[in-house]
């Protein structure tokens, strides 16, 4: 029970999130004025009615090389750290760096080989090898 | 030589296991070189293994093979070991070498049946069973054959699952000796409680030491072990299911309920003898249900119509006698009787399983006759096994029956009524033998099927070696000394002797003058309303099914019936409407909900943190 | 870095070498078959080296990975579990995706986490080895994409994952802020000798929370049924063996090096997930008709059992605790690969056979397949001459020696309750299989490598529990060597 003691700021600081986040969210449901026109709860923004679905499907082919492109910086990262500690780490952080880029190179040439980075669809690949040969 | 102990178990084994893996699709042939060939290699080798025990028998007078500890958790580690003696040896010879020539009869018996697979998996499976009950180190290995033996016999009673009666004895079977197995269950559990070793050995030293003759607990672990022992082998007031077990296929009867698995119960009390030894009570119980037990099954073999129901009589009645001498202290000569049976019975139903393969299955033995010129090899093996059975000098049977009423004989002041129940049954045994030889194979010929005598080679082969054994067995008493005590000499005088001698011979004759000369005429007996009536009676068994059916089952049904909603019922129901109802509380919890889930961690978060912190 | 650690940790660097062969060997040229087989031969090389690391144990490979005989126990368990899981995906994915190949090369990283969680010994690699295993196991869940359920059970396990990571770090953090070290060992003996503020013990359940989590450990199982059942059926099984053996051999790790017993309300906390864990789980499973959601369920019951013979062993010492854990996570990852494998091998004509009623009458239809889910079933009910039963033994003397009733009552219960839902699938391949069944499965041919991996296993779930003598003095042995 002695460690509850020390506790107590803690305790006393979730305390306070729950009752001002309660008091937040609360207080203008209770103080608030509520209007239930026509037009309520559509959304509405510049004067311009929406028409359609919002669930229209966009091709992601950009976000596959935002995420290529997060991958392989972030792995970067890692050559600045070997490279501030160079002389430190010697031939063995030499072999462990090539490595390590050797598995990015692996990586970057399995995505190539496989396509992921042809940003064309099926469809355009098909009709453009017709026209290739 | 020794060494090989653990390959006779583990043919059998490997027998069963390539028959129902195999699932019937090998071709028919080979069926029966698997299924006796396993078993007879199995006979081999526990032959080889004999002569090599006797020849240079242990400092110990007995070997232990542990093949491995099954699990080693604290303290619990039960081996699986192997014991071998004198007396586990007999045994081992009889499952394996009765068992094989069985096997061979059956290849012929039980051709173009479309179970034939399956049967011998059955019987390999049975043979491992009993070798394991009978080589057991310790109790749980014991308990393990023990329920596998019964397994086997209900697999087998039932073989012909088609017809419903052959299911009804099959489970009839099965829950009568359920009864016997659950007292020895508890003994079990007795013996290992208070003595706190599984090893059987170890425990008759352990029992030896520790309690005193007559004391409470050995008497009750003793009672407990004779009531698995009666179940098993048939006797008071077990005693209902064997000549339902008849239902089985003629060499499951041979081999399980008349060679083997029934006279389990005799190898059990002589395995513990050391503990009925302290407990006189129990040990004279023991000879007490042996006596009773031949007489009432004598008196209702007299009765019966179907072969192989006055055999399975005769069987329940000779066990008696095997319980009488354990009674009275003759252990050798209850397990020499338990050998001369094994050979002479088997041969029995074997010869007899050949009248009824010739008659296309009729077992009514008013529907024989006369076929004593028409079968010829079962008349005289039929014949030669009757002698044994009857004890007529010179038979294997005659020495062992012997040795046992001369014991009960010389058995303290009860002794003297013991033998001549033994004497009397010996009686009857001379007449139902002769009156089935009398209206089977002579008298006018009845069959209204085409009688042929067709016998592969097969099946003659077992016929005749069993025949030889049933007589010249009787030469084979094999010692027993370092395993079971010494039974007592006793001067029992020429009379005694002559007497017990003479009293088959006694009941041929009588059985002649009723069913071969007539001179005395059954039908006159019966015309008499109190004849008839004893004769209904005998014919059923002394009405015991009658009976258990009025005293037991039915107030169970009613008692049953009428407590459908009793309190008892009630924990159980709890426990049921319990589990369904936090089941059904709990469902609701898999929403499937992705939002629902991830609070969940954070309440449980929240949860086991304030556990952590306030305990 | 001697050239000893580099050998010792030969069996972890051969799988992560095998992912970029598997890679490449794709890159280069899609074909099936090849795939397999280098999977297979990464896995068997790996499994090879394992005696040359052994020679070389115990060892501290680094600060975050120690290399000692436990550590290659488990990591032989996970790299076998991988071969059997390799086996069975063979012939369930052969007719299946378009690009099924790239399965292998998760499996790999997947086996590659597991192994790095088995011998680590440092927060850091723990982490590491944890997000490997579960990134991979994303991908796996979902790797039919065009269909609804995996697709469903792989963003579920995702986001779910990445909650109790959260959980995870933040405990780490916390015991960081207080101690100093990341190092399981520093921990343990700094702990021994000062005494540290209650945030520690904050820290360690949170730790707790996000291993719960992956263990589906109640109340943090609700995921574990969605997320089996979505899952394609040898994801499944591995899912359900790799990821949790592995994960609590570390748990276990931690537990003792770390010092972690000495925190006597930890043993209330675990007390409490272990019986909610049995209860909840086995009660849920009870009248459920769904195969794959029955076994999820049991497997939330069996990873209470282990936790019971965590528990103990802060009374009767790790080396017991040790011998017990791994004992029963051998038994329970053989029984499951068997009962997820029979699924698999069910499902490979097309469907996932998962609901009882394509399971219906099975002996008759085939009794092989039938006899080794009973096998399997039987083991997991935990019924003598199986391997479960000797596990399950382990835990109940373990129970009983260290004198925690409510948890032994708990087993006792739990197993009663199991056996119900256990035997209402063997009582439904028992069924009679005319009319209804026949409909249910389409009658593929028994896949051959399939069935081959399932009566290999299924003669180990039996050799284990007639003759577990051997093996038993093994983990005995490697017990000790945990300190």
């Amino acid at each position: 029970m002695a460690q509850t003691t020390a506790l107590w700021p803690l305790i006393i600081y979730f305390a306070a999130v729950l009752v001002v986040v309660g008091v937040m969210l609360g207080l203008p449901n209770l103080l608030g004025q509520r209007s239930r026109g026509k037009a309520t709860v559509e959304p509405f923004e510049s004067g311009i009615v929406p028409v359609g679905d919002t669930k229209i499907r966009f091709s992601v082919q950009f976000y596959l090389i935002a995420i290529f492109f997060v991958i392989f910086d972030l792995e970067a990262v890692y050559l600045f750290a070997w490279a501030v500690a160079f002389r430190e780490s010697g031939w063995a952080g030499f072999i462990e760096i090539v490595v390590f880029i050797f598995v990015l190179i692996a990586a970057l040439a399995y995505l190539w080989l496989i396509g992921a980075l042809d940003w064309r669809t099926r469809r355009q690949r098909r009709v453009e090898s017709k026209i290739n040969n | 030589m020794l060494d090989a102990l653990w390959l006779v178990p583990t043919l059998p084994l490997a027998g069963f296991l390539l028959l129902s893996l195999t699932a019937g699709k090998l071709p028919e042939r080979a069926v029966p070189w698997i299924g006796a060939g396993s078993v007879g290699t199995a006979a081999l080798l526990a032959a080889i293994i004999g002569i090599a025990f006797w020849n240079q028998p242990p400092e110990s007078q007995f070997f232990r093979q542990t093949l491995w500890i099954w699990m080693q958790v604290d303290g619990f580690q039960p081996p699986v070991a192997l014991y071998l003696d004198a007396l586990s040896l007999i045994m081992a010879f009889v499952v394996t070498g009765v068992g094989f020539l069985i096997h061979m009869y059956s290849a012929g018996y039980m051709a173009g049946d479309p179970g034939y697979s399956r049967f011998f998996a059955y019987m390999n499976l049975f043979v491992f069973a009993m070798l394991v009950l009978v080589l057991a180190d310790n109790l749980v290995l014991l308990y393990l054959g023990w329920e596998g033996v019964g397994l086997c016999s209900y697999l087998l009673i039932g073989f012909w699952y088609e017809k419903p009666e052959n299911g009804f004895a099959a489970r009839k079977a099965f829950v009568v000796t359920r009864v016997g197995d659950t007292a020895m269950a508890i003994g079990l559990f007795l013996l290992f409680t208070q003595l706190g070793t599984l090893d059987i050995q170890s425990a008759m030293q352990r029992a030896a030491a520790q309690w005193s003759a007559g004391s409470p607990l050995a008497t009750a672990a003793a009672f407990l072990l004779l009531g698995g022992a009666v179940g098993k082998s048939a006797q008071l007031p077990l005693q209902t299911w064997l000549p339902d077990a008849m239902a089985g296929p003629t060499p499951v009867s041979a081999l399980i309920h008349a060679a083997t698995m029934v006279t389990a119960g005799v190898y059990l009390i002589a395995r513990t003898h050391v503990l009925f030894g302290l407990a006189p009570e129990a040990q004279w119980l023991v000879a007490v249900v042996g006596a009773i037990t031949l007489l009432m099954s004598g008196l209702t073999a007299l009765t019966q119509t179907d072969i192989k129901r006055v055999l399975a009589y005769s069987t329940i009645s000779q066990i008696g006698y095997m319980f009488l001498a354990l009674g009275v202290g003759a252990w050798s000569a209850a397990i020499f009787h338990l050998m001369t049976h094994a050979f002479f019975k088997a041969l029995l139903f074997l010869a007899a399983g050949a009248v009824i393969l010739s008659l296309h299955h009729e077992q009514n033995i008013f529907n024989m006759g006369g076929l004593w010129r028409r079968l010829p090899i079962a008349f005289w093996t039929f014949l030669i096994g009757a002698a044994a059975l009857v004890a007529l000098p010179l038979t294997s049977g005659y020495y062992s029956k012997h040795d046992i009423l001369l014991a009960a004989y010389g058995a303290g002041p009860s002794g003297s009524w013991l033998w001549a129940a033994g004497v009397v049954g010996a009686f009857l045994t001379a007449v139902y033998t002769s009156r089935l030889i009398l209206i089977v194979f002579f008298g006018p010929a009845r069959a209204h099927h085409a009688v042929e005598e067709k016998l592969s080679l097969s099946m003659t082969v077992p016929l005749i070696v069993l025949a030889v054994l049933a007589v010249i067995g009787g030469l084979l008493e094999m010692p027993l000394q370092p395993v079971l005590p010494v039974s007592r000499e006793h001067e029992s005088g020429l009379l005694i002797g002559l007497i017990t001698s003479l009293a088959p011979f006694a009941g041929i004759v009588v059985a002649i003058l009723f069913y071969g000369t007539k001179r005395f005429s059954l039908e006159a007996m019966l015309r008499n309303s109190a004849g008839f009536s004893l004769y209904r009676f005998l014919l059923n068994g002394f009405c015991m099914d009658w009976l258990y059916d009025k005293v037991l089952v039915q107030p169970y049904l009613r008692l049953a019936a009428s407590n459908k909603q009793d309190v008892v019922d009630k924990p159980y129901q709890a426990i049921v409407w319990i589990s369904r109802s936090v089941h059904r509380l709990l469902t609701p919890t898999q929403s499937g909900k992705l939002r629902w889930y991830a609070a969940s961690i954070a309440f449980g978060a929240a949860v086991v943190i304030a556990i952590g912190m306030f305990t | 870095m001697t050239a000893d650690a580099l050998i010792a940790l030969l069996p972890i660097m051969v799988v992560a070498g095998a992912a970029i062969v598997v890679m490449l060997a794709i890159a280069v040229r899609r074909n099936y078959r090849l795939t397999v087989i280098l999977t297979l031969l990464g896995l068997v090389t790996a499994l090879a080296t394992l005696p040359l690391a052994a020679e070389r144990a115990p060892l501290a490979a680094t600060e975050l990975m120690r290399i000692d005989r436990y550590a290659l126990f488990f990591i032989g368990l996970v790299l076998a579990t991988g071969v059997a899981v390799t086996l069975l995906c063979y012939d369930y994915f052969a007719k299946r995706e378009e690009q099924k190949e790239e399965i292998y090369i998760l499996l790999l990283t997947t086996l590659l986490g597991g192994a790095v969680l088995a011998a680590s010994s440092h927060f850091a690699s723990f982490f590491l080895g944890l997000e490997t295993l579960s990134v991979s196991l994303f991908a796996m869940i979902a790797y039919p994409i065009k269909e609804r359920l995996p697709l469903e059970a792989g963003i579920k396990y995702m986001t779910l994952s990445g909650a109790a990571s959260a959980f995870l770090l933040f405990g780490m953090a916390l015991i960081y802020a207080e101690v100093g070290v990341l190092s399981f060992a520093e921990l343990g003996r700094l702990s021994a000798t000062a005494d540290f503020q209650p945030s520690v013990l904050i820290g360690i359940v949170m730790i707790i929370v996000g291993l719960g989590f992956k263990l589906s450990l109640v109340p943090f199982h609700l995921w574990t049924p969605d997320v089996y059942q979505g899952a394609p059926a040898p994801v499944t099984a591995l899912l359900s063996t790799v990821s949790k053996s592995a994960i609590f051999a570390l748990l276990l790790r931690y537990f003792v090096v770390s010092g972690s017993y000495s925190y006597e309300s930890l043993s209330a906390v675990l007390t409490f997930i272990a019986v909610a864990s049995i209860l909840v789980g086995n009660l849920l499973a009870l009248l459920q008709d769904n195969v794959k959601r029955i076994l999820a369920y049991s497997s939330i019951a069996h990873l209470g059992y282990v936790v019971v013979a965590l528990i103990t062993g802060r009374v009767l010492g790790s080396a017991f605790a040790v011998e017990a854990v791994a004992f029963y996570l051998v038994a329970y990852v053989v029984s499951t690969l068997g009962a997820f494998g029979v699924v698999a091998v069910l499902s490979v004509g097309g469907d996932e056979a998962e609901t009882l009623a394509a399971y219906q009458g099975l002996f008759w239809r085939n009794p092989g397949l039938a006899s080794i889910f009973t096998a399997s079933l039987l083991s997991l009910a935990g019924i003598p001459l199986t391997v479960g039963f000797v596990g399950k033994f382990y835990v109940f003397s373990s129970g009983v020696n260290a004198d925690l009733w409510l948890l032994v009552w708990t087993v006792v219960i739990g197993s009663g309750v199991g056996l119900y839902y256990y035997l209402r699938i063997v009582l439904a391949m028992m069924k009679s299989a005319d009319g209804v069944a026949t409909a249910a499965v389409p009658a593929a041919p028994a896949p051959l490598v399939g069935c081959l991996t399932l009566t290999v296993l299924v003669a180990l779930l039996l050799w284990l529990g007639v003759y577990p003598g051997a093996f038993m003095e093994m983990l005995q042995s490697l017990s000790k060597t945990l300190s």
